[in-house]
């Protein structure tokens, strides 16, 4: 990307960020990384938010995390950045470690291990917040020379016990991860990496390019965080997985394999599909004979890709926009969802200006060798945790086709759900699913009721709150497993139940699985001692769909204002009638005592 | 626009004040906002705008908008190219 300052600047200063949702960032540092702050800013305002930076004082991590001097960590902060720079941390360790016996070199160790933890404690004790700690940078040139290498107590052997210990120490901690600063590095190259002009005049051992980098890499953690990493891939054909147009130079003709210049191409469709194992979703936009398309898929030797990866397909002469459009549609997912890839100067331009949501990539057709890294460098889809629901989204939509051909074939909407022979599980957040509930509240747009974003952390904590449950369920049908896709919060006070969240995965949508989960959560409401349950609506941009939830679920409008509407339940009366269509309904709920009974 | 001008830019730019109010005698000491992180900003900012690198020796004699102006006139074929002529 290499953005100069004044490009930065320039965009910064022509949008409006103040409408955007803010997002706060702490950075605890023991060097000066102030400069990050525009690069932070302007990864923010790409993902849709308005970031907001706060420094620790100069090396005063300490001092901030435990004691709380500026007081920059707190209940609003989204993200911890912690910048804790070995040179300042034990000059010994990072610039002295010849001389040192291996009693000094543990003691050293010891020190930090030691101080590491006391502040990932008072980090903790401040803010939920993610954390974002980078690793401690391995020496390109160690102390000892290359004998270093062939040392057990080596300073490269240190430092890397160093990074495993924070590593663990995070890993204790939910929400908290260690960004791998020697990745970083290693891309931009110790020789660009560092300024070290600045880190003689002021303490700043960066170069713009390396906080470059590192914003990158900070920004790969925190858009999953907000919601905001993409789903779905959409790949045009031609000079993108082969080299050529299949069209003219024919399936003998195209390039594709694994000598040179094939190879490029060879690498790319390796890297797309590692991306759908991960659960990327597929599809493919092409101007084509669908057909010539096709036959590539079933006939080429070379060709990794499979018509059994791609989700949907467009290929036809219309223009990108419009298949971009039904693409999203098939999928059911938001057009901010994808990145879309061509090798087109005009298809990228037309993409990026008719739909600014989606991410455009355009490849330079002369540089194929480059495709595979451009695709692996831009971190769009990456995510700190891999789900269960993530690795298998792929097939999911496969199994999704088959549901509507069966719906095009059934009579009505309840002979269509029972044929689907529907399992529907609901249970009490767990320690297994967590990440899945916080990860799906962070998601989900259109289907939910009051979209409220939470974390990891803030899961687990209702989810050990006497007056809270966090319900999930979990959906089988006789095509497969759609996993865990639904969720409700319930926060109880005294008789009343407050529906804090309720939301469903777009995947599962138009199954009566809302009518199902909501009438087992009113009756665990009932039987933990609730008389009353109040339904809230919170318009947004994406959740209409949504807004007569309640009332069509025989809830009483009360009072509420625009952004919030109030909708109420009398529990007493609630029939709680299970919608007929369901194989099953298997709902185990922990054992909790009634509300406000000690 | 001269070599002059094209400073005169990016320092309005990085201490976020309207050109008008800078000059050649402007310095940290006579702009409150210009502080040692602001010059830094300032150093790098102009490196990527002239596609120059300053020495660390030159960096700490660019204490003024002249001197500034100075320095980057002296690194070079890039930056004269540019000016007026």
């Amino acid at each position: 990307m290499r953005l100069t300052y004044s490009q930065i600047q320039g965009e910064l200063n022509s949008r409006d960020l103040a409408a955007l949702p803010p997002l706060r960032i702490a950075v605890l540092r023991n060097v000066v990384v102030e400069p990050i702050e525009p690069y932070l800013r302007y990864f923010a305002y790409r993902m849709g938010c308005n970031a907001r930076c706060e420094f620790s004082d100069y090396d005063n991590v300490f001092q901030e995390a435990v004691g709380g001097h500026k007081g920059i960590l707190d209940a609003q902060t989204d993200c911890v950045a912690v910048f804790l720079k070995l040179e300042t941390l034990s000059w010994d360790l990072a610039r002295n470690f010849a001389g040192l016996t291996v009693g000094r070199i543990e003691e050293e160790a010891d020190r930090i291990r030691e101080f590491v933890s006391r502040v990932l404690v008072g980090i903790r004790q401040k803010t939920n917040a993610m954390i974002l700690w980078n690793s401690f940078e391995l020496p390109p040139h160690p102390s000892l020379g290359i004998f270093d290498y062939q040392q057990a107590h080596g300073q490269t052997a240190t430092i890397d016990q160093l990074n495993r210990f924070l590593g663990d120490a995070l890993s204790d901690h939910r929400n908290a991860y260690l960004l791998n600063l020697n990745a970083c590095l290693a891309r931009v190259g110790a020789r660009s990496f560092y300024d070290l002009r600045y880190w003689h005049l002021g303490k700043a051992p960066y170069s713009r390019e390396a906080l470059e980098e590192i914003g990158g890499e900070m920004f790969k953690y925190i858009r999953p965080l907000k919601g905001k990493n993409r789903k779905c891939l959409v790949l045009d054909c031609d000079n993108v997985l082969w080299g050529g147009i299949i069209g003219e130079e024919g399936l003998a003709g195209i390039k594709l394999g694994k000598t040179y210049p094939g190879s490029a191409y060879h690498e790319f469709q390796q890297e797309i599909l590692n991306l759908h194992r991960r659960g990327v979703v597929l599809a493919l936009c092409s101007k084509n004979n669908e057909a010539d398309v096709w036959e590539v898929f079933a006939q080429h030797p070379d060709m990794l890709l499979r018509k059994e990866h791609i989700a949907t397909a467009r290929i036809n002469w219309d223009d990108k926009v419009t298949n971009l459009t039904r693409i999203a549609e098939d999928l059911n997912l938001g057009l901010e969802s994808v990145v879309f890839v061509d090798d087109s100067q005009f298809e990228a331009d037309q993409v990026r200006q008719c739909l600014p949501q989606v991410e455009v990539v355009q490849l330079p057709s002369s540089r194929a060798v480059e495709y595979r890294d451009i695709l692996a460098a831009g971190g769009w889809f990456d995510a700190p945790t891999l789900s269960q629901e993530d690795r298998h989204r792929g097939t999911m939509y496969k199994a999704e086709e088959a549901r509507k051909e069966l719906q095009a074939q059934s009579r009505d909407l309840t002979s269509f759900y029972a044929s689907l022979e529907m399992i529907l599980e609901i249970r009490n957040v767990d320690e297994f699913t967590v990440s899945r509930v916080a990860q799906l509240t962070q998601k989900t747009n259109q289907f939910s009721l009051t979209t409220r974003r939470y974390s990891d952390a803030e899961i687990h904590a209702l989810s050990e709150s006497a007056s809270a449950d966090v319900i999930h369920c979990r959906l089988q049908d006789r095509f497969g497993e759609s996993g865990l896709t639904g969720v409700c919060i319930l926060r109880y006070e005294r008789d009343r139940a407050l529906i804090d969240s309720f939301l469903l995965s777009c995947r599962v949508l138009g199954r009566g699985i809302e009518d199902a989960l909501l009438v087992q959560c009113m009756k665990r409401a009932r039987s933990r001692g609730c008389t009353v349950a109040v339904g809230e609506y919170r318009p947004t941009a994406k959740n209409e769909q949504v807004k007569d939830f309640y009332p069509n679920h025989a809830f009483r409008r009360v009072a509420g204002n625009p952004e919030l509407h109030y909708f109420e339940l009398d529990l007493t009366s609630f029939d709680g009638l299970e919608p007929p269509y369901f194989h099953r309904i298997d709902t185990q709920f922990q054992y909790r005592a009634k509300v406000g009974s000690q | 626009m001269s070599t002059r001008e094209r400073v005169l830019r990016v320092v309005s730019e990085v201490l976020g004040r309207p050109v008008a109010s800078i000059d050649d005698d402007s310095s940290p000491d006579n702009i409150e906002s210009w502080d040692s992180l602001k010059q830094m900003n300032l150093v790098l900012a102009l490196e990527q705008e002239f596609g120059i690198r300053f020495t660390d020796e030159r960096i700490v004699e660019m204490l003024s908008v002249r001197l500034i102006v100075a320095a980057v006139a002296q690194l070079g074929p890039q930056a004269n190219s540019d000016s007026e002529r």
